[in-house]
C-alpha cells in the first residue's frame, strides 16, 4: 500500500528527473523519465514502509538523483548528430580563442597580474634601460665569478662610459627586530652609490650617506607591516645592529621580488663583488668591455682580457623568450624525426584542389598554436618565476622544470596538429578507407575497457584516419584542425 | 559484441552483480556502493554492447498493486561469455560482488 503524499525530498527528487531528462533525446525521454521516477518512488516507499525513512535518507535519496544528469549526458552525448555538434564545437577557432582567454585569465588572476610578463613585455626603459650587469668568468676556474671589490673604484673613477657604477654582494641573514620578531630576507649588501645607479629615491626617510639599513616596500609590508615609525628604529641583521633608514618606493625591485633589505656600507669588505652600472646611452658593449679592462689592467693590475662578462638588463630580460625558442625549435626538430610526418600527404595537400582548404586548417592550426605555445611560456613564466626577477631567475630546478613543460607542450602541440593537417588533406586519398570520406569509426567498445578491442588490420596501422579517429571526413571543416 | 572485449573493473563488477540477481539500478548502486552517476552510464553502455538487456515489468501487475512498473536488467547470453572472461581477468571479482540473498 503506497504511502501519502510524498515528502519533499521526493518531489526535489522528480524535479532534478524532469530537469535532467531535457537533455535525453525525444524519443527515449519518457522511457528514461519513467525509470528513474519509479526507481526514486520504489526507494521511498521500501524505506517508508521499513521505518528507515529520514533526513538522511532522503539527502541519499537526493545524492544518487543528481546522477540522472550524467545519465541523461550520456545519452545526449550518444546521439550522432550531437557528437558531430560538440567535435565542431570543440574544434571550432572561436571556442578555442575563448578557452585560451579563459586560460590566461585564470593564470592572470593566479599570478596577482602577470607581473613577470609584464616585466618582460614592458620594461622601464626610461630607469634600466642602460643598466649593465658585470661578473667575472675566468677561463681557468670556470664558472662565473664576482669580481675585487677595488676594481669597481677604479672603473666608477675612470670610466668614460659608465654613467656610475655600484658593487653589491647578497644572501639571506637573520633580522631581529623588537616589534617585528625574527625573519630571514634576503640582505643585499651594497654601498650608497647603488641607489644613484638604480635611480631610485626613497618614499620614506633619507639614504643613509655611511651606514644604515634600506627597506625595499614588500620588506617594509612583509616584515614590518608598514608601521612608518621603523624608520630610526635599530634592527638586527646577524651580530650587527643597524639604524633603519629609509624606505623605497612600491614597485622597484631590485634582483627579486622577494623581500628585501639592503644594508648599505661605505665600502664592501668582500673578496668578490657582483657590480651593476649605468652605462651612458651611446655605450655599446665592445668598447665597455675594452675600456673596462683597460682600467683594470692600468690602475689595479688585474689582467681581465676575454673573462669580462656584461650583460645589459634589455637583452639579458629576453632570456627566457630565447629559452623557449631554442626549446620550440627543438621540439619541431623531434617531432620531425619521430611523427612520421608523409611527404606523400604533403603533396597531396598542396596539390590545386586542396591548396585552398589546406592553407586555411595550416593558418588556424599555425593560429592556435602560437596562442597555446604564449599560453604556455607565460603560465611556465608566472610560475617559475614566482619571487625572482626577470633578470636573474633564482630557482634553477623550476627553470629546468619550465623548459620540459615547454618542451613537452610544443612537442604535444606541433604532433597533433601536423597529424591532422597531413590526415585531413591527404585523407580522401587513404588507401585503407574503402570511401573518399570514410573514417575509421571510434571502436565502441573500447568505451568500457581500459584496452583497445581489437587492433588494427594490417594496413591500417599507416592510414592517418586510423590514427586519429576522431578526425573524421565526413564533415570537413574549416575549424577541424 | 566481439569475444575479445574487455570491460574495465567496474563495468566488470556491475555485470556481476546484474547476474548475481540485482535487477533494478538502485539496487545494483546499494549492491556495489558506486554512485547513480556511474551505474547508468554504464548499464547503457552495456546494453548498446548487449551485454545486458532491459525489460519493463508488467503494467497489470504494477497497476493493481498501486505502483509504478519498474525496469529491470538481464545478463544476455553474449554478456555472460564476456563475464567469464572478465571473472579470469579479474579473479576476485566473484567475490567483491554482492550476492542476491534469497527470500
Amino acid at each position: 500500500m503506497p504511502a501519502g503524499s510524498k515528502p519533499f525530498s521526493v518531489v526535489f527528487c522528480n524535479m532534478i528527473i524532469y530537469a535532467a531528462s531535457r537533455l535525453v533525446p525525444a524519443p527515449q525521454r519518457q522511457d528514461w523519465k519513467q525509470e528513474w521516477l519509479a526507481e526514486v518512488w520504489h526507494r521511498w516507499q521500501f524505506l517508508f514502509h521499513a521505518r528507515g525513512w529520514n533526513s538522511r535518507e532522503a539527502l541519499r535519496l537526493i545524492r544518487n538523483c543528481l546522477g540522472a544528469f550524467p545519465d541523461a549526458a550520456w545519452h545526449f552525448a550518444s546521439q550522432e548528430a550531437a557528437q558531430g555538434r560538440m567535435r565542431e564545437r570543440v574544434r571550432s577557432p572561436w571556442i578555442c580563442l575563448a578557452a585560451l582567454a579563459v586560460a590566461l585569465l585564470l593564470v592572470g588572476a593566479a599570478s596577482s597580474g602577470l607581473p613577470a610578463t609584464r616585466a618582460l613585455l614592458f620594461p622601464r626603459s626610461d630607469r634600466s634601460g642602460r643598466l649593465l650587469f658585470i661578473w667575472l668568468h675566468p677561463f681557468v676556474g670556470g664558472g662565473d665569478k664576482g669580481l675585487p671589490p677595488d676594481v669597481v673604484t677604479e672603473w666608477a673613477r675612470h670610466s668614460r662610459l659608465l654613467k656610475s657604477v655600484a658593487p653589491f654582494t647578497i644572501g639571506h641573514a637573520r633580522l631581529f627586530a623588537p616589534h617585528a620578531g625574527i625573519s630571514n630576507p634576503l640582505v643585499i649588501t651594497t654601498e650608497p652609490v647603488l641607489f644613484d645607479v638604480l635611480q631610485v629615491r626613497p618614499a620614506l626617510g633619507t639614504l643613509p650617506p655611511v651606514s644604515g639599513i634600506v627597506l625595499d616596500h614588500r620588506a617594509w609590508v612583509s616584515l614590518f607591516r608598514a608601521d612608518p615609525n621603523i624608520i630610526g628604529s635599530q634592527v638586527a641583521l646577524g651580530r650587527n645592529w643597524y639604524r633603519v633608514a629609509a624606505i623605497l618606493p612600491a614597485g622597484r625591485q631590485f634582483l627579486s621580488r622577494q623581500p628585501s633589505v639592503f644594508v648599505v656600507q661605505r665600502q664592501i669588505c668582500d673578496p668578490r663583488v657582483m657590480v651593476v652600472a649605468r652605462a651612458k646611452p651611446s655605450a655599446t658593449q665592445a668598447p665597455l668591455e675594452r675600456e673596462l679592462t683597460k682600467i683594470a689592467e692600468n690602475f689595479s693590475y688585474y689582467f681581465f682580457n676575454s673573462n669580462l662578462r656584461l650583460g645589459f638588463l634589455e637583452t639579458e630580460s629576453l632570456t627566457p623568450l630565447r629559452f623557449f625558442g631554442v626549446a620550440v625549435l627543438i621540439s619541431i626538430g623531434i617531432l620531425l624525426m619521430v611523427c612520421r610526418c608523409r611527404f606523400r600527404n604533403v603533396q597531396l595537400a598542396l596539390k590545386p584542389e586542396n591548396r585552398k582548404a589546406a592553407s586555411r586548417r595550416v593558418f588556424f592550426f599555425l593560429m592556435k598554436t602560437i596562442l597555446a605555445l604564449a599560453f604556455v611560456f607565460m603560465a611556465g613564466l608566472e610560475w617559475s618565476r614566482p619571487e625572482s626577477s626577470v633578470c636573474l631567475p633564482r630557482k634553477i630546478p623550476q627553470a629546468a622544470l619550465f623548459s620540459c613543460g615547454c618542451i613537452s607542450s610544443a612537442q604535444w602541440a606541433c604532433s597533433s596538429g601536423l597529424w591532422r593537417i597531413s590526415g585531413r588533406v591527404a585523407g580522401s586519398a587513404c588507401a585503407s578507407c574503402a570511401s573518399p570520406f570514410a573514417s575509421a569509426a571510434p571502436d565502441a567498445s573500447s568505451s568500457i575497457g581500459p584496452e583497445p578491442s581489437s587492433p588494427a588490420p594490417k594496413g591500417m596501422a599507416s592510414c592517418m584516419c586510423r590514427i586519429s579517429p576522431q578526425v573524421g571526413m565526413r564533415n570537413p571543416s574549416i575549424g577541424s584542425l | 559484441m566481439s569475444d575479445s572485449a574487455k570491460l574495465s573493473h567496474t563495468a566488470a563488477m556491475i555485470l556481476q552483480t546484474v547476474d548475481n540477481g540485482y535487477s533494478y539500478g538502485f539496487d545494483i548502486m546499494d549492491a556495489t556502493g558506486l554512485p547513480s552517476g556511474t551505474v547508468y552510464p554504464a548499464l547503457r553502455r552495456m546494453q548498446t554492447e548487449g551485454l545486458i538487456s532491459s525489460q519493463w515489468e508488467s503494467g497489470e501487475k504494477a497497476l493493481a498493486e498501486q505502483r509504478p512498473a519498474r525496469k529491470y536488467y538481464r545478463v544476455t547470453r553474449s554478456g555472460t561469455q564476456v563475464l567469464e572472461q572478465s571473472q579470469r581477468r579479474y579473479p576476485l571479482l566473484e567475490k567483491l560482488a554482492a550476492e542476491k540473498p534469497r527470500r
